[in-house]
């Protein structure tokens, strides 16, 4: 059958989606893991300071909602390295802001 | 954000930083009495956080040299050595320092922080690795950053962290940098330069180590910790200050790879920047000299740091994992350590504070570094100092 182009835009973008989506659900999954570690990182310091104690979501920032610092976010780094069996290169964080920007970067060093 | 608002940050810092009384970072020493004495708003006061380890910097050879430099040589080179050219000391010191290495090439740079960006920078390209340890110094840092190469941390001192990381970059293992401190100079703590020298070995990377706190300190020649644990002849790149145990101000890279001497012509650190003064290099060489020929000095070192680090450790403190003339007594909290850094200046006791993050672990430090030039009786006065923080928390 003779695909007409109108018919195989359709297809490509339905494709499309369906990548994006595995994708999406892949980086959901991600930013869950991150999350997790997360919460087991800062748990000491919660422990300590209970008032402190947010819910972590995507939109999370890493340093005014969680209060770390530059070197507590290089230190996170080498757990999350070590978590997911992956080399971040300190360059890829200097665009991360939240745990979804994080997620993004494991993101793109897993594929890559 | 405009350009000057994020000013209003780092004062709000700088305030807080004042808020127990006296600002650290702001310390003025009015005069100074001698290598380990200085008049602070009146009070004499035992300079217990200067990197001085021999204590040269009243050293009567030293100050001779540089007082024969500057009337022979002048004050100043007024420019880099690649434009203006090098004085005959520049290159003697760069023999000197080869030599005590027992390596075949050195180069000098006008600080030490310039050295560790020059030769950084020189020898990696965007596309190259760099395993940082977790801990290294600023300038380590600045130097991988400036160089555009791909930069990973290791935690620090942890060689199974390394591997894991070297395992991880694949080929690009054997093309990578390994970098570390022989002693880390907040917590005084040595590298595993052995399990590293193994590593890299293994992968076929190279090995940069930065012995800035270590040289005249470790070592049966004070040649550092590579010195002290037998592998000087297996480092690719030695560099370190002068700063510090040669109580001057400069820098140096030493190499057995003949690519040192073009560093030259690509580290910016070095090309575009004055070189030393002639009465700098001058006090060097002979404090150089001076460590070579005088291991006594080293022994009250040892000793000096020995009776402070299980001064305080009996007085309930906990310090650095290991003991050496940096002695950090951890406080806690960033403002317990502020007001005791400040009680201790108030005593008369000059020591540094060491908050996060410049502090390795969240916690806050008084570091403590030991000279070969404090004597028993100051020794005793910091001791007893901390003991009186001890009652009074």
């Amino acid at each position: 059958m003779e695909i007409q182009p109108r018919d195989f835009h359709r297809d490509w973008v339905s494709e499309a989606l369906q990548v994006g989506a595995i994708l999406n659900s892949n980086n959901a999954e991600l930013e869950r893991q991150i999350r997790d570690l997360l919460v087991h990182y800062l748990e000491p310091a919660w422990a300590a300071e209970p008032q402190n104690r947010i819910a972590i979501t995507g939109a999370t920032n890493l340093t005014s909602d969680l209060t770390l610092d530059s070197f507590q976010v290089m230190e996170f780094l080498m757990e999350i390295e070590d978590a997911l069996d992956v080399a971040i290169d300190m360059k890829s964080l200097s665009d991360v802001h939240t745990v979804a920007d994080l997620a993004a970067v494991v993101a793109r060093q897993l594929g890559s | 954000m405009a350009l000057l608002d994020k000013f209003e940050a780092v004062a709000g810092i700088a305030a807080g930083l004042t808020g127990a009384g006296h600002n650290p970072t702001q310390v003025v020493i009015d005069e100074i009495l001698s290598a380990t004495e200085g008049l602070v708003e009146g009070r004499r006061t035992v300079l217990a956080g200067t990197n001085n380890y021999l204590g040269l910097t009243f050293d009567k050879a030293c100050i001779a040299a540089g007082i024969k430099a500057l009337e022979t040589q002048g004050s100043g080179t007024t420019g880099s050595r690649m434009a203006n050219g090098s004085f005959a000391s520049h290159a003697a010191l760069e023999r000197e320092l080869a030599d005590f290495y027992g390596m075949p090439y050195g180069m000098v740079f006008s600080t030490g922080y310039a050295a560790n960006l020059g030769a950084l920078a020189a020898l990696l390209s965007p596309g190259d690795s760099v395993l940082l340890d977790g801990d290294a110094h600023a300038s380590l840092y600045d130097g991988c950053r400036m160089s555009g190469a791909d930069v990973f941390r290791f935690k620090h001192n942890d060689a199974d962290s390394l591997e894991k990381r070297m395992l991880r970059l694949g080929d690009r293992a054997q093309n990578c940098l390994i970098v570390a401190e022989g002693l880390y100079s907040v917590l005084g703590d040595c590298a595993p330069l052995r399990d590293f020298v193994s590593i890299r070995d293994r992968f076929g990377a190279r090995l940069l180590v930065d012995e800035a706190h270590s040289l005249g300190v470790y070592g049966t020649h004070g040649r550092g910790v590579s010195e002290a644990q037998g592998v000087l002849d297996q480092i690719d790149f030695i560099v370190g200050t002068f700063s510090k145990s040669l109580g001057a101000m400069g820098g140096f890279c030493v190499s057995p790879h003949a690519e040192l001497q073009l560093f030259r012509y690509v580290a910016r650190a070095y090309i575009f920047t004055a070189s030393s003064s002639p009465s700098i290099v001058a006090t060097t060489r002979e404090a150089l000299h001076q460590l070579r020929s005088r291991p006594e000095l080293r022994e009250q070192l040892w000793r000096n740091a020995r009776r402070l680090y299980e001064g305080v450790q009996a007085l309930g403190f906990v310090t650095g994992p290991e003991m050496s003339p940096v002695v950090a007594v951890r406080i806690g909290s960033k403002e317990d350590a502020l007001a005791s850094w400040n009680r201790l200046l108030e005593k008369g006791i000059y020591v540094n504070l060491m908050v996060p993050p410049a502090s390795p672990d969240s916690s806050s430090y008084l570091r403590c570094s030991v000279s070969a030039a404090h004597t028993p009786g100051q020794i005793e006065t910091i001791i007893e100092a901390f003991k009186e923080l001890r009652l009074a928390t």
